[in-house]
């Protein structure tokens, strides 16, 4: 479904690429995990994916296809409607991610306003229905609100709701729970293994923690300065690490966590 | 809404507090200064019987609280007091007159919102060298015209060498109107020139900063262009930064009008608080700062509701 | 994207702000001990159009406007100086007291701070000068001055909350630094990044206002002059002799010209270094 071919990517003025050649592919319904410390490039990938890389300060090469679509070398029109539609991003901020004068309701429904036809009072039925599906408990109510009237984690759910809102066939997740409390972090992620179950949608999640990939992954690629320096299913590389980086990435979780996780 | 409203109430509670704050400040101010008016109106020649007579007649003689009081009452009756050098009313003096600064004062800001709104926000694209150099020369020197400058070379070009209008020779819109109005609108347009540049360098930087933040990358992932993340997303929030500046430039046009006034001998508010101010005519020139500081507060009670409708954040915590 | 802005360095800002400023300040140094003709002495012919003995023309007695200019400039240029330094030093006076001690003091000197500042500060200089004394350069010196301060004390103020309970601050009263010490040595030197550009838009203002109030009657009058009050004559004999009116003017719009450049690559070089 996705699949990343030899992407390079270098900032201007910089010595290093910020990713260096790497090929990832996620399959239909799959949850992928990208783990790595920051400066990785895991975060680099994310937005090139996302079309959200900023094309003139930086020279890039390869091949980033979802369903067959060129998402690198496209016009900014074409991705335009790829973005949101195709692929729905959460950002690691729910808080400063969301417009603050904008009601939550509209910023979900947004998406289908740019790219369907719907009208005003179905684009709200589609919102509202989103929203139960994230689980959040007074959608009526909370359509009305703006940010700042919410908790991070209903925040994060909202903007869950309004990525999945018109059924994309890729979410990106970038540190979708890194910003929220460890109670709220595992609901999100719960919430998030279900709508995969439930609706088919491919996942990529980015993140520095690996328990938290662990929880939700199938198959996780591990970066390091721009490569990526294993990659498997979830298990095998947790109980059989073979590149040093990861044993001592494993090694850095407080074993606690390791054993119940 | 009914936050707002509420609101709208409070400020409304404060507005009218800090105005009866500021006529007190003033009135007292006035009182030391002015030392005896009715000495001042009747001259060195005046018997001290004279002098006496006219005291009690104006009020001079009550308690200051007590001529504070009445008039504060006649303020807003609009028995404003009678002009040292002038015999008359105040009030009629300085009716139309006010009208008169506050229609310029209001054409200005208009000028201002309709130029510097627009091109604060699309300036905000020009990065390339020349674009900064050029932003930044024009800028500075919009705000390096004095209006008074720009009201003397206007006043030369349309006034001496095309004859739009005779410049001082102001007759009142229901005498002639468009020469009438050519004074408002060239006097409007000195007015705005700095302010527009201060405008645009404001509403620029607020743009810029905007876009920095997180829910435009957020907006962008959703498929939005960068016209409809602006129109959508960021001049909302930028507005919201630059109201209370706005509001400020409302307050402070009727002042620098002043100075336009007189280049264009526009018989505006200003220029007759400044020919009162070098006649020492004290009951008018407290009026007309009492009024003009009552304009500057009500300007800013204006800013503040519109930006708590704007801003629901600012809506949180009020009672 | 702010990034993409420093594709200029600040510094070239100011030192074309420098360069025009320089050369306006020397031009008026000289002009304090000498002028091309006298600029009080009649004799030069009335209404002369701009030549190249006298490249801005003669005024309706035949004086050389160019001498006056310098003459006039040089006033403008020590009243606003003589204004800011008023306005800073009080300024910076009362707003690193306020910031550095904070307190009571603090909040109710900042209330009636905000206040003034959201007054506009012609009106307030003119009330001051109503109240003086119209008609005199010390009037408008020590209205606008007294002006100038509220703004000059909520940058210091901010500037020394912010700073004074940064570590370097907090070492220095370790090692036993005293109050005036921590004030003067260490954070009133750090304020410069702020502090200098709010110096050159309060000279800007100054040299605004005072030719504002000049030209209105109520600041310098003869037999001193300023520019001010020289646009204020230009503009009775703007049909006749349009150069006075338009020499007077841009020598205004060119030193605040000058002196705005050097503010804002000050500005961009303070943005910088956050």
């Amino acid at each position: 479904m996705l699949v990343i071919n030899d992407l390079h990517v270098r900032f201007n003025g910089r010595e290093r690429e910020a990713v260096g050649g790497i090929s990832l592919s996620i399959n239909d319904g799959e949850i992928v995990g990208l783990v790595g410390e920051s400066g990785s490039g895991k975060t680099v990938t994310a937005m090139s994916i996302a079309g959200l890389l900023p094309r003139r300060q930086c020279t890039y090469s390869g091949d980033i296809l979802l369903d067959g679509k060129d998402l690198l070398h496209a016009q900014r029109s074409e991705l335009r409607k790829l973005h949101g539609k195709e692929i729905g991003v959460v950002f690691q901020e729910p808080m400063s991610s969301m417009d603050p004068l904008m009601k939550i309701g509209h910023q979900i429904g947004e998406v289908l306003r740019i790219h369907t036809d719907l009208s005003m009072s179905q684009i709200r039925e589609k919102a509202l229905e989103a929203m139960a599906s994230v689980e959040l408990k007074n959608p009526e109510q909370i359509y009305d609100c703006y940010p700042h009237e919410l908790s991070g984690g209903m925040l994060q759910r909202c903007m869950i709701a309004a990525a999945i809102v018109i059924e994309p066939s890729l979410l990106l997740l970038d540190e979708p729970t890194t910003a929220l409390d460890v109670t709220i972090q595992a609901q999100i992620l719960e919430l998030l293994k279900k709508l995969n179950a439930r609706l088919g949608i491919s996942m990529l999640l980015i993140s520095h923690n690996l328990n938290v990939v662990r929880k939700l992954c199938s198959r996780i690629a591990v970066m390091k300065r721009g490569l990526i320096v294993e990659i498997g299913d979830t298990e095998s590389v947790f109980l059989n690490p073979q590149h040093d980086y990861t044993k001592a990435l494993i090694k850095a979780i407080p074993t606690r966590e390791r054993r119940f996780g | 809404m009914n936050e707002v409203l509420l609101y709208v109430l409070k400020r409304l509670l404060i507005l009218v507090l800090s105005m009866i704050l500021v006529s007190f400040m003033t009135f007292g101010a006035f009182s030391l200064i002015s030392g005896d008016p009715a000495r001042t109106i009747l001259g060195t020649e005046a018997t001290e019987a004279q002098v006496r007579s006219l005291r009690h007649e104006l009020g001079l003689d009550r308690p200051f609280m007590a001529r504070y009081l009445s008039w504060l009452l006649g303020f807003f009756s609009g028995n404003l007091g009678v002009s040292f050098s002038y015999r008359q009313p105040v009030w009629e003096l300085v009716g139309s007159k006010l009208m008169l600064s506050l229609s310029m004062s209001l054409l200005s800001f208009l000028m201002i919102i309709l130029v510097a709104i627009p091109l604060g926000v699309f300036s905000y694209k020009a990065t390339g060298k020349t674009m900064i150099w050029l932003r930044t020369i024009f800028n500075q020197l919009g705000m390096a015209i004095p209006p008074f400058f720009t009201g003397i070379v206007f006043s030369w070009i349309f006034g001496v060498l095309f004859r739009l209008f005779t410049p001082g020779d102001f007759k009142g819109f229901s005498v002639s109107f468009w020469p009438s109005f050519m004074h408002l609108f060239f006097g409007a347009v000195c007015l705005s020139i700095p302010r527009i540049a201060m405008t645009i360098r404001m509403m620029r930087s607020t743009v810029i900063s905007e876009m920095n933040k997180a829910y435009v990358r957020t907006a962008i992932s959703r498929g939005n262009d960068r016209r409809s993340v602006l129109s959508r997303h960021v001049l909302k929030n930028s507005l919201v930064s630059v109201i209370s500046f706005l509001g400020q430039t409302l307050a402070e046009l009727v002042c620098a009008g002043i100075v336009v006034e007189q280049v264009l001998g526009i018989p505006g508010v200003g220029r007759f608080l400044v020919t009162s101010i070098l006649h020492r005519d004290y009951p008018v020139v407290q009026t007309i700062v009492v009024i003009l500081t009552f304009w500057v507060v009500f300007a800013s009670f204006i800013a503040d509701i519109i930006n708590q409708v704007l801003d629901p954040r600012l809506r949180r915590g009020q009672t | 994207m702010t990034k993409k802005d420093s594709s200029i360095d600040p510094k070239s800002f100011l030192i074309v702000g420098a360069v025009i400023t320089l050369l306006l300040v020397l031009v008026i140094i000289v002009g304090m001990f000498w002028t091309p003709y006298s600029p009080t002495a009649m004799k030069y012919g009335r209404f002369q159009s701009p030549s190249w003995n006298h490249i801005f023309g003669t005024d309706n007695f035949g004086r050389d406007i160019f001498s006056r200019i310098v003459k006039g400039a040089g006033n403008t240029l020590v009243i606003a100086l003589s204004t800011v330094i008023i306005g800073a030093a009080g300024g910076i006076l009362i707003g690193s007291l306020t910031g550095y001690f904070g307190g009571a003091v603090d909040v109710v000197l900042m209330r009636v701070n905000d206040a003034l500042t959201a007054f506009p500060s012609f009106l307030l200089a003119l009330l001051i000068v109503s109240l003086v004394g119209p008609g005199s350069k010390y009037s408008v010196v020590l209205a606008l001055g007294l002006v100038f301060i509220p703004s000059f004390a909520r940058v210091t103020r901010s500037e020394f909350a912010s700073l004074r309970s940064r570590n370097f601050v907090t070492g220095a009263r370790l090692t036993g630094a005293g109050h005036a010490r921590i004030i003067f040595v260490y954070l009133l030197p750090n304020t410069g990044r702020v502090l200098l550009p709010a110096l050159t838009i309060g000279f800007n203002n100054a040299v605004l206002a005072e030719a504002s109030m000049s030209f209105l009657g109520i600041g310098v009058t003869p037999p001193d002059s300023s520019l001010g009050y020289m646009l204020s004559e230009a503009q009775s004999m703007v049909s006749i002799a349009p150069w006075y009116a338009l020499s007077t003017g841009l020598s205004i719009v060119l030193l605040v010209f000058g002196v705005g450049l050097i503010g804002e690559g000050l500005q961009a070089r303070a943005k910088e270094v956050d």
